[in-house]
């Protein structure tokens, strides 16, 4: 059988592709690597300031919430421009993850798994008049909050978002 | 098609289309437009370098460089239609560049040999057992290596720049168009021969 010269063509791409195929994991490490990139230019990245356990009696690894027990803790976190705080609570197995800005302007806040690179899977919440945000079903394992302030400065530009270190949930 | 543009096999060309689409998207605000670019890109970048004789860890540094660039530079890409041409023609030069600045250059023979060997840890690689596969394979690197480049390059580069293809392959720009049909009337010689 005389192959066409697309049919050929078609063949060498496939043959390459299984012979010689690009890691399965190249593309996902692109995409990490250009979402870090990403937050180092245009996120602040905030500091954790201090951890703080909030039910007695209760161990666990720095920045774990440990499965089962109820159990609170809280975090602090500072930029230059703001405060935020966290609070994972798990109440019978169920957790929670609440927290508040200050100063309290408009923002869009985005909870997520620290190494995804789908911004639009992320959940989305957004800060009320007094400052606090919730996520009644947060993901569990490293994660981050993302915070987009909406309001402008004097100048009309955008204020700078910023972003939490990764933590454990 | 400019008289420099190489026709790409349907595999290239289906891609073109998608990686404009997904450029076009991201540009317009659309984030899950570069995810698309990066997924249906990255694989043609990893061909596009490897046929430059990059070993596989180089081409790993090579593709995400390439990619780091675009992103910090993606205003000079002011045609959709130029994107695939831009990524391969960056990632060309990028494999150059880290070719002569390598100290030691592996032995080209052992770089044919790579490709020639199936990947033991790839599950594709024992799909890949049929008769027909493996004589294609089989008679694809009986072919000199510099055949085996350009029908890799066109076979997964969308619209390919001759300019660039013959620069990488320190040949004529004129002959690429020529070489392209004599190689793959040679692969349908050794493929005749094989049955």
């Amino acid at each position: 059988m005389k192959l066409s010269d697309d049919q050929l063509m078609e063949a060498v791409a496939r043959l390459y592709a299984t012979y010689d195929p690009a890691p399965d994991d190249l593309a996902d490490g692109v995409l990490a690597r250009l979402a870090v990139e990403d937050l180092e230019d245009e996120w602040e990245l905030l500091t954790l300031v201090e951890r703080i356990d909030l039910t007695s009696g209760v161990r666990s690894a720095d920045d774990v919430v440990t499965e089962g027990d109820d159990a609170t803790v809280a975090l602090e976190f500072a930029g230059t421009s703001y405060r935020v705080l966290v609070r994972i609570s798990t109440v019978d197995g169920h957790r929670r993850l609440d927290g508040w800005v200050v100063p309290a302007v408009p923002m869009k806040v985005s909870l997520g798994p620290a190494a995804d690179v789908h911004p639009h899977a992320r959940q989305q919440a957004e800060v009320d008049e007094t400052g606090r945000f919730e996520f009644p079903s947060p993901p569990t394992g490293e994660t981050r909050v993302w915070l987009q302030p909406q309001d402008t400065d004097k100048a009309g530009a955008a204020l700078p978002p910023f972003v939490t270190p990764p933590f454990l949930i | 098609m400019t008289m420099h543009e190489a026709p790409g096999g349907p595999t290239s060309t289906a891609l073109y289309d998608v990686a404009t689409d997904a450029f076009r998207r991201w540009r317009a605000g659309d984030e899950t437009g570069l995810d698309d670019l990066v997924r249906v890109m990255t694989p043609v970048l990893w061909h596009v370098v490897r046929a430059c004789g990059l070993d596989r860890e180089a081409t790993e540094d090579v593709v995400q460089n390439t990619w780091l660039t675009l992103v910090k530079s993606a205003d000079s890409v002011r045609d959709p239609q130029a994107i695939t041409r831009w990524l391969c023609t960056g990632a060309r030069r990028e494999a150059w560049r880290v070719s002569k600045l390598a100290t030691r250059t592996r032995p080209v023979e052992d770089d044919v040999l790579d490709a020639r060997m199936p990947l033991q840890t790839s599950p594709e690689a024992e799909v890949v057992t049929n008769d027909e596969s493996s004589q294609l394979w089989q008679a694809l690197g009986r072919l000199p290596e510099r055949c085996q480049k350009l029908l890799r390059i066109v076979a997964w580069e969308p619209r390919p720049d001759y300019t660039s293809v013959a620069a990488g392959l320190q040949m004529p720009v004129g002959s690429i168009g020529p070489t392209r049909r004599r190689c793959l009337d040679k692969l349908r010689v050794e493929l005749g021969g094989a049955s």
